[in-house]
């Protein structure tokens, strides 16, 4: 298209992309089928141990269901914002956009720690419906996965609502006007004209909200605890307390695959849509 | 004059850059030196005390490089056995792997000047050691009776306020065998302490990382965990209600050790930062609030939360053979994290 | 390629709309717009016009930006809910109903075409919200495709379909669902300028053939002059004048209607007597000249000329008149068959349109005359504004 050898305006990056990310991938990769971290002889034990353990596979499928979850719950919030914005005043506009960076602003450990303030027997939540005589006794909310998706929703609700608020941004508010001159109802031009439009900005945010959280290291361990049982935690577990390297990145490989496999669908979904 | 401190200049520059993590094999001179230490209050304390006393009684400068154990033993495992700083500082569990690693050199305990300060059997061919702790179980006075023992926190009314960790930290992993010695086992049985945790998993509001007990503590999510004197004295500085209670059957304890990494080029600094670690005047300091260590030097008394009236009582304390337990410990970090699992 | 076009609107299926017209006897409905008046906070856009668009007629509002002529647009459309003031179509008011129940068909600036959509979706889209049966879309819209000369292009996306292309889609949906009423909001604005003429002619056809009512606004005084049957030239929210585009030109109501539409020589003078049903006036750069004016002056009043640049012409600097002034031309310029002369008198800069004859004269002093059958318009002073 170009001109010839234009390609190689892109190898700086190729080399360091090969140098930087592809090399440790395929380490990882190696390690993973060897009996220990030295590479000394081939082993399938770790793949076995992922592939053939119920435990394994069942964090394998708590993790894509949190991550799935927490799309759910962050795209059931974030639409109506988004919506918000884009009919709301200036002023009005600022503090959507203002509540929904703030989690960016903070460290994730903060962040993290602030969630038990409020998700504990003792917290915000539980203290608050024992005064209103709600409950009789405290509800658990920290340590289950009601409380980690909360969380995770407050934590991920940038990544889904910013790229949203960018695609309705860009929809010409002339053909809200021309839909509803066409006699669409509000529904209609929500379901035809603003949900097609809306939609490379909203899989982007379902993708990443989703990536995110499968791989939210700090907020599963601290807000979801030791009886949830997810994939970081184990990879971190096997690579650095018990020193397991080859089942580590067993594991490690494993996360990355589930997401990508669910990140790649996402994105076809995106592009069979965008072609229909 | 000249001389010393164009070298004094040059230590601070190297002692940056491996300050900064830079892979940079530690500093050439022989006054300077880099060391691994605990991030958080091991680090603030040793570079308030420990820094300076070294600084002032051999002209050598430190570099700190703040690592959790496992993670000075992965760091070393990860550049093929040799570690980018000259001292360990290390719990019993992680000092076992690193002798099956061979990550230490041979340590010459006859080259420590204090040597004669450590009670019998803290010095040894592969390192020192410079502080213990004393782990039981800790508790909130206004909300739960002091438990008598291990064997208290499987009855209802205190696992209901009970916060478990797993084998993932030394501490955690002795307060889990000295719960299944109660209950029947041993370090060679696990087995009871299993059966008898399923009996009451329903009732405990929590099963954390160790990193977050405190915060849970704090909060109020739990109100008895193991843990050691430090924290203990950590929390209740900041106006948490804690208690420790010292178990029937005897608190556990062991030693925090420092080794000198394989292939170090700073060996005499290195000897010279683990004789100033045990000093009468370092461990004092460190023995003090607002850092509350328990010290190893026999002349030291140790503080008003740590059980004990001078380092002999450490010979009381149950202690635990990590030789014996580092094999079985991935298995079970694997078998609780399959036992907690909902 | 094209089909003919009263082939194309035959196939237009209206027998089910019986206020709609028969293609070949253009009848329409009638728009009225009655003292509305529209506020954003402080600022008055639309301060009580009150307007009749009779049944078939295009009506152009013309004025500058801001006037407000958009903002009765899309008042007339729904968008925008009046302080006061009614809409009415064929007499009733439709005030109380959203836009797309009114009977409206619009054609935006940006034709607002969906993106992803094909041109036969778009102009369904109006068709399917309506809920008519799958076979009556799928035959309405090729036959509004067709009459806009579209029907090869059903399956293509906007984007890649050209400007002048989109407006003939976004004519098609607009069209399609049989509006009584059709707004059309600046939409030649995003054309290159050779394309706009045609598709002008084009529109203004379809929409006579329709027979649809339709309003067009324009800030193009070309634009509305060749497509309007009347225009209304707005200023500050108020309707300065409502005429035929030719009236418009040659019997401006205002100072601003004169210069707005087309271009003005302003020339101050005073009256200096009445003679018979005409004024002799005294103007300011040294000439007196006699002038017939529906407006009645009082002797001694201060008034103000505006010349069309054809209404004045050239004489030699030595041909001493009462009825020309001396002035100084600058340069001539050829434009087709005519020449522009650039003149000035004093510190007033006048425009002269002459037929061309020969070489253009050379710049230097000569001296202006007002044509004796020219019919400038004579305004009392305090009306410049």
């Amino acid at each position: 298209m170009t001109e010839q050898g234009a390609w190689r305006l892109a190898l700086p990056l190729a080399l360091a992309q090969a140098a930087f990310f592809l090399a440790p991938l395929l380490l990882l990769a190696a390690t993973s089928f060897a009996t220990d971290e030295n590479l000394g002889s081939l082993s399938l034990a770790a793949w076995a141990d992922v592939l053939g353990d119920a435990f394994h596979l069942q964090a394998v499928l708590n993790t894509l269901r949190l991550g799935a979850v927490t799309v759910l719950a962050t795209l059931l919030l974030a639409v109506p914002l988004a919506l918000l914005h884009l009919v709301a005043g200036p002023g009005l506009r600022r503090l959507i956009l203002l509540a929904a960076i703030l989690p960016l602003l903070t460290s994730v450990v903060v962040r993290t720690f602030a969630w038990i303030v409020i998700l504990g027997r003792e917290g915000v939540i539980n203290s608050a419906l024992l005064s209103t005589g709600a409950i009789a006794a405290p509800i658990p909310l920290l340590q289950t996965e009601h409380g980690l998706v909360l969380a995770l929703t407050q934590i991920e609700m940038p990544l889904m609502l910013l790229p949203l608020i960018a695609a309705l941004r860009r929809i010409d508010p002339a053909l809200l006007d021309a839909s509803s001159a066409l006699g669409a109802s509000l529904a209609r031009t929500l379901r035809k004209v603003v949900l097609p439009m809306a939609l490379p900005g909203l899989l982007a945010g379902c993708t990443l909200v989703f990536a995110s959280a499968s791989t939210a290291f700090i907020s599963q361990s601290v807000i979801g605890g030791g009886r949830l049982a997810y994939l970081p935690m184990l990879v971190w577990q096997q690579a650095m307390v018990v020193f397991n390297w080859p089942l580590a990145a067993a594991l490690a490989l494993t996360l990355m695959g589930s997401v990508l496999t669910v990140a790649a669908a996402l994105s076809m979904l995106g592009r069979r849509a965008a072609h229909a | 004059m000249t001389t010393l401190s164009r070298r004094t200049l040059m230590g601070a520059a190297l002692g940056t850059l491996g300050a900064a993590g830079l892979p940079f094999r530690a500093a050439q001179a022989a006054g300077s030196m880099t060391a691994a230490v605990y991030p958080g209050g091991w680090d603030e304390a040793l570079r308030a005390v420990l820094a300076p006393a070294l600084k002032q009684a051999h002209g050598v400068d430190v570099a700190f490089e703040p690592l959790f154990a496992v993670d000075q033993i992965a760091k070393a495992r990860a550049a093929r056995g040799v570690a980018p700083f000259d001292v360990f500082v290390l719990d019993p569990g992680p000092r076992v792997s690193g002798m099956d690693l061979k990550l230490f050199e041979p340590f010459d305990p006859a080259r420590l000047s204090n040597r004669a300060r450590l009670p019998a059997g803290y010095s040894d061919e592969v390192g020192a050691g410079v502080a213990a702790q004393v782990v039981g179980i800790a508790y909130n006075p206004k909300k739960v009776a002091r438990p008598a023992g291990w064997r208290d926190l499987f009855k209802p009314e205190f696992a209901k306020h009970l916060g478990l960790t797993g084998f993932g930290t030394t501490f955690g992993t002795i307060s889990l065998i000295e719960m299944a010695k109660s209950v029947g086992g041993s370090e060679a049985d696990m087995e009871p302490l299993f059966t008898e945790l399923r009996k009451i998993l329903s009732l405990v509001p929590a099963v954390a990382q160790p990193a977050a007990m405190p915060g849970l503590f704090q909060q109020g999510q739990i109100d008895i965990m193991y843990t050691n004197t430090y924290t203990v004295t950590l929390l209740k500085s900041r106006g948490v209600d804690i208690e420790f209670a010292v178990p029937e059957t005897g608190a556990a304890a062991f030693g925090t050790t420092m080794h000198i990494a394989k292939g170090s080029r700073n060996i005499d600094a290195a000897y010279q930062y683990i004789d100033t670690m045990i000093s009468t005047p370092v461990q004092a300091a460190l023995a003090a609030p607002p850092y509350s260590f328990v010290p190893v030097n026999t002349e030291v008394k140790p503080g008003a939360d740590v059980p004990m009236k001078s380092i002999d009582d450490l010979r009381s304390f149950v202690t635990h053979d990590w030789t014996k337990i580092n094999p079985q410990r991935p298995r079970w970090i694997d078998r609780f994290n399959r036992e907690m699992a909902k | 390629m094209a089909r003919p076009l009263q082939n194309s609107a035959h196939m237009l299926d209206r027998t089910d709309t019986p206020a709609a017209l028969a293609p070949a006897a253009p009848a329409g409905h009638r728009l009225d717009m009655d003292g509305i008046r529209v506020r954003y906070g402080q600022a008055t856009a639309v301060d009580g016009v009150t307007l009749s668009v009779e049944p078939g007629e295009i009506l152009a509002l013309l004025g500058p930006s801001g006037c407000g002529k958009t903002t009765l647009l899309r008042t007339v459309a729904g968008f925008i809910r009046p302080e006061a003031g009614r809409v009415l179509v064929d007499g009733a008011p439709i005030g109380h109903l959203p836009p797309g129940k009114r009977g409206v068909g619009i054609v935006f600036q940006s034709y607002a075409l969906f993106p992803h959509m094909s041109a036969a979706e778009n102009v369904a889209y109006g068709l399917e919200a309506r809920g008519r049966p799958k076979a009556e879309v799928i035959r309405r819209v090729e036959a509004a495709l067709a009459a806009v000369r579209m029907e090869g292009f059903a399956a293509r996306r906007p984007r890649a379909l050209s400007g002048g292309q989109q407006q003939r889609v976004a004519l098609a949906r607009a069209l399609a669902i049989e509006p009584a009423i059709l707004l059309l909001d600046e939409p030649f604005a995003a054309l290159d300028r050779a394309l706009r003429l045609d598709l002008q002619l084009e529109i203004k056809r379809i929409q006579r053939r329709f027979g649809v009512t339709a309003v067009l606004v324009t800030h193009d005084q070309d634009e509305a002059m060749s497509m309007a049957d009347r225009m209304a030239v707005m200023r500050g929210g108020r309707v300065e004048q409502v005429d035929a585009p030719a009236t418009v030109y040659d019997s401006p109501a205002t100072p601003f209607v004169a210069g707005f539409v087309g271009t003005s020589n302003r020339l101050h003078g005073r009256v200096e007597a009445r003679e018979g049903a005409d004024y002799r006036v005294r103007l300011d750069v040294g000439a007196s000249v006699i002038l017939a004016s529906p407006r009645g002056f009082a002797v001694g009043e201060r008034v103000l000329l505006c010349a069309r640049p054809e209404h004045l012409a050239l004489r030699d600097a030595t041909a001493e008149t009462p009825e020309s002034w001396p002035a100084r031309l600058r340069i001539s310029l050829p434009l087709g068959p005519a020449l522009v002369h650039d003149v000035e008198a004093g510190a007033t800069e006048l425009k002269l349109h002459e037929a061309r004859h020969g070489q253009p004269p050379a710049p230097g002093p000569v001296r202006v005359a007002l044509l004796p059958t020219a019919r400038p318009a004579l305004f009392p002073a305090g009306d410049d504004a």
